[in-house]
């Protein structure tokens, strides 16, 4: 080991050698000079000698360099330039494994890429490990918020966190320019920048004041707003924002990494919990965060919390007793719902790799077939089996080098089309090339070097000399040669497995596309409109906002009605409830469990949702209303006894008790892949952020986006209009996950396909060059050509039959961990199994065809001339 | 290149300088071929083009240490010593000479 270091540093660094060697040699050439004089020489003869004797000073030098390093690297250079001879001699084949396992390697690096920086890096925070989400959970709602009182009684009470924080957002119209411009501005609890552990990169954080009730209202901008609003400019800080009726001084710029919890925040400020309305424990509305003190487990905290919790039940039985607390490492809850999509997508990139190293593996073994005699004949001069197989590594390991370097650059493309096609992707903007993808690619490439370069070199290294050398270039008639068919069928196989996966995916596609969501989404527009959480305060007037707004909207010409909601039919969502009948209910009877909605009282019409019983709800009534779908009636009333019963949550302020109106038809609530719920629509919604506002309209509904938007601000100047696009789109984004797993699995698949049959097609055209002579006889002795063809035919369908078997037993394993993605297909399809059958098989006999025809075309008297 | 009555034996240099520095505490170059030379009353002549080479093959194998000096002269020169792997290869060296001339000297006495 030690002399490999030493040898590798001579190599590295030969002019330090060289230097150290010349002077010792010029001491050697001194001393001798020196012993002649004395013997009696002068001292110009003296020299001339001695140099003669010593010989040429460079050569020396040379010669005493080159011993340490010809010993090893020498080796390897002459193998890197033996190979590079090699490989220009066949360019054609060159290239198709460079692009072959550019493809492989650039396609697993892109997706790797991803899964650096989606799951593996940590988020962009110190100590990020630390930080969890903290959320309040009670049984009867799913709702994450945490009421301001009782977030500063966890912060205060805990001893496992360095400090509890929240926030919560609002899209706010700036009104300071020329026109109202709608930013995302977030209200955070105290110790806000604390728990993310990061400071303004420019100006400060909020002092102690500003975190009380009362105090100056001071802002902290994100990045992208300072540098789009004040170019980047320091005086930033001091200018003042107008946000409503409210005037902020700015403070401090955040660095651009702050893109938790929401990536697209442009503006926090303080929302101080000691504000007389935030002293109620019922209302809720910070979304905790939280950092944990070192070496504290997320489990250790949540023991504390419920400690603390428990504690507060005792001071507050009402509400405290029913409230738990949830933590959840911040990390996961930001990634986890990608995980298992980037890994599936990952692994069937992986198989790609897999079937690319196969089919490079296949190739190289008809090549190194080929090249039997050039080998003979190095074994014949001497070299070793073990040279020689290192030489043939070698050429396969350049190969790959220069397929992970342009597979590197096909990564880096990569990043770019992710955040193009996924762009909800979370930390999507944080992926690009890094040192650990360089790593990867490299490892790929060593990795492929391996599987595609070992077995050829093994087997193409172990014919016997005298064999070889004597059949000089006269081929067998029997050249069968199994490990090539094996290993096409194992292509065959990886194929059939991704395309089973991939055709899986597309018909769950298929089936999404075709389901009926029990509303009409077409000639929708949605839209949003800025508000603040201040508003709701007023809720007679809030309530009179959206009706004026609504009623403008509807006023607009092409505008058939108009409507408002929380959250988007068919966009997946979910809101439970839990409901008492204030009729009085039996207690052996079930809970009544809903999904919850609060729509404005247009929302069935906009959406054309049939009224099945009972009315609609009133545009304005003094009671509040709701409707129920069907299968709320069947489940808890039996159908039309629903009508009139008044339910909600009698303590709740969210949930007030209302009267039962109609019955409407069910519609997918949850999303369009979920089956409908029973499921209530509360009626009456006041102004607050978070809206959507629809427009049924009778053409193109983009088309009306600008007159509504000049509408709306000729009736509400100080708010923005935003978001504006068709509600098809919403539900095409809110698959889009779901699209790019699908997209990127055909395309892995269709590669996969065309590889296999290239290997097909290339182990089979080498079978018939091979056996040409054979072919000629054959043919010479009175074979049909009809016959070599069927027996070429049956050959290439023989391994493709196998490996479609044995493929269809990995799909089995491969679909088990897609059932989870899948929507109205089984994993064991029959119609996308037969389908991806016929499909390789009609690409195998394509791939067989080809070479089957060109053996049959062989002319005996030529072939056997030529012999 | 015509053979030489001094030229030395491919291998036994080594074995030379291994012998030569066990006996010193440190030599350079030029005191090496000195040194074989007039311990062999002048019958074996070291080529400057085979010592260095073999010297520092040596320092790569760990056998002889390498350090620069100064000589009694002062000029600077480089010091080579024995390691304890080096003594050891000496010892096995040895050995192997041995061998090697009783199994000639005998092939010798019979021809």
């Amino acid at each position: 080991m030690r002399r490999w270091l030493g040898r590798l540093r001579n190599a590295v660094r030969p002019g330090r050698l060289g230097r150290d060697l010349e002077r010792e040699l010029r001491f050697h050439v001194a001393e001798r000079i020196e012993e002649l004089r004395d013997a009696g020489m002068s001292a110009e003869d003296a020299a001339r000698v001695a140099r003669r004797q010593f010989g040429n000073y460079t050569a020396q030098v040379e010669r005493t360099r080159d011993m340490d390093i010809a010993e090893g690297l020498d080796a390897t250079l002459r193998n890197v330039r033996l190979s590079l001879r090699a490989l220009a001699k066949s360019p054609g084949f060159s290239m198709t494994v460079v692009l072959t396992l550019a493809l492989g390697i650039g396609a697993n690096s892109a997706v790797f890429s991803a899964i650096n920086a989606v799951l593996l890096r940590p988020l962009p925070f110190p100590n990020s490990d630390r930080i969890v989400s903290v959320a309040q959970m009670q049984a009867k709602t799913p709702q994450p918020h945490i009421a301001p009182a009782r977030l500063e009684d966890w912060n205060r009470m805990n001893h496992t966190f360095q400090a509890i924080s929240g926030y919560y957002t609002q899209d706010d119209s700036e009104l300071s320019g020329d026109l109202p411009e709608k930013l995302t501005h977030a209200l955070v609890a105290p110790r806000f920048l604390e728990v993310w552990g990061i400071a303004p990169q420019i100006g400060r954080d909020f002092s102690p004041e500003e975190e009380h009730y009362g105090g100056p209202n001071a802002v902290l901008i994100s990045d992208r707003y300072w540098r789009r609003r004040f170019g980047a400019s320091p005086d930033a800080i001091g200018n003042t924002l107008r946000l409503g009726q409210t005037s902020y001084t700015v403070i401090g710029v955040m660095p651009a990494s702050m893109a938790f919890v929401q990536r697209n925040v442009d503006l926090w400020s303080v929302s101080a919990p000691d504000f007389p309305y935030a002293r109620s424990r019922d209302l809720t509305w910070f979304l905790g965060v939280g950092r944990l003190k070192a070496g504290v487990t997320p489990a250790q905290a949540r023991a504390d919390l419920a400690t603390v919790q428990a504690a507060l039940a005792r001071q507050y039985p009402k509400p405290d007793a029913e409230i738990r607390a949830g933590i959840e490492p911040l990390k996961e809850r930001t990634v986890g719902g990608v995980r298992e999509s980037l890994w599936v997508v990952f692994g069937s990139v992986t198989l790609l790799l897999l079937i690319a190293c196969t089919n490079i593996a296949a190739l190289l073994l008809s090549r190194a077939a080929s090249r039997q005699h050039e080998i003979a004949v190095r074994f014949s001069l001497g070299a070793s089996r073990a040279s020689v197989a290192a030489q043939l590594v070698t050429e396969v390991f350049l190969l790959a080098l220069a397929g992970a370097g342009v597979g590197l650059g096909l990564a880096a493309a990569a990043a770019r089309v992710f955040q193009v096609l996924a762009k909800d992707l979370p930390r999507v903007e944080e992926i690009g090339l890094d040192w650990r993808i360089v790593a990867y690619s490299l490892i790929c490439a060593v990795a492929a070097t391996l599987a595609c370069g070992l077995v050829p070199a093994i087997a193409g290294t172990r014919r016997s000399l005298a064999g070889s050398l004597a059949s000089a270039g006269r081929s067998q008639v029997s050249g069968r040669r199994p490990a090539q068919f094996v290993l096409v069928g194992v292509q065959v196989a990886l194929a059939v497995t991704l395309l089973a996966g991939a055709g899986l995916l597309l018909r769950s596609f298929q089936a999404l596309g075709r389901v009926a969501g029990g509303f009409d989404a077409d000639h929708v527009l949605t839209f949003r409109i800025s508000a603040s959480w201040g508003e709701t305060g007023d809720l007679k007037r809030s309530g009179q906002t959206v009706k004026r707004i609504l009623e403008a909207v509807a006023a607009v010409p092409g505008v058939e009605s108009s409507a408002a909601t929380f959250l988007l039919p068919g966009v997946p969502g979910t809101f439970p409830v839990e409901l008492s009948v204030a009729e009085g209910r039996a207690e052996s009877e079930p809970k009544i469990v809903a999904e919850s909605r609060i729509g404005s009282a247009g929302l069935f019409a906009t959406m054309r949702i049939p009224l099945l019983a009972g009315e609609m709800c009133p545009q304005e009534s003094n009671t509040p209303g709701m409707m129920v779908n069907r299968l709320f009636a069947n489940a808890y009333f039996g159908g039309a006894g629903a009508i009139g019963k008044h339910l909600g949550q009698p303590s709740s302020p969210y949930f007030p008790t209302a009267v039962v109106r109609g019955i409407v038809g069910d519609e997918r609530e949850r999303g369009l892949d979920h089956e409908p719920v029973p499921a209530i629509y509360y009626c009456g919604l006041i102004m607050q952020p978070g809206l959507y506002f629809l427009a049924r309209t009778h053409g193109n509904p983009m088309a009306l986006g600008e007159s509504v938007r000049r509408k709306l601000h000729e009736i509400e100047p100080g708010r923005s209009v935003y978001e504006i696009s068709p509600l098809t789109a919403h539900l095409s984004d809110a698959f889009a996950e779901n699209r790019l797993r699908t997209v990127l699995l055909t395309f892995f698949a269709l590669t996969a396909i065309a590889l296999a049959s290239v290997g097909l097609y290339g182990t089979l055209s080498y079978q018939v060059n091979v056996r040409q002579r054979e072919v000629g006889l054959r043919l010479a002795l009175g074979a049909l050509r009809a016959q070599i063809v069927r027996q070429f035919l049956a050959q290439g369908m023989r391994v493709s039959l196998a490996g479609c078997a044995a493929g269809l037993g990995l799909a089995g394993a491969f679909t088990k961990v897609l059932a989870g993605m899948l929507f109205g297909v089984s994993p064991w399809d029959a119609i996308t199994m037969t389908g991806v059958i016929a499909l390789v098989m009609a690409v195998s006999i394509a791939a067989s065809l080809l070479p089957a025809a060109r053996a049959a075309r062989v002319e005996p008297m030529q072939v056997l001339r030529e012999e | 290149m015509g053979t030489k009555k001094n030229d030395i034996l491919q291998g036994t240099l080594a074995l030379l300088i291994l012998k030569t520095l066990a006996g010193q505490k440190s030599m350079h170059g030029y005191a090496i071929t000195a040194y074989i030379h007039a311990v062999s009353d002048q019958l074996l002549r070291v080529e400057e083009g085979s010592l260095y080479p073999a010297l520092h093959r040596m320092e790569q194998a760990g056998w002889v240490r390498a350090e620069w000096g100064m000589t009694e002269k002062n000029r600077e020169a480089r010091f080579y010593s024995l390691t304890a792997s080096g003594r050891k290869q000496l010892a096995q060296e040895e050995e192997s000479w041995e061998r090697l001339t009783s199994g000639v000297g005998k092939v010798l006495g019979y021809a």
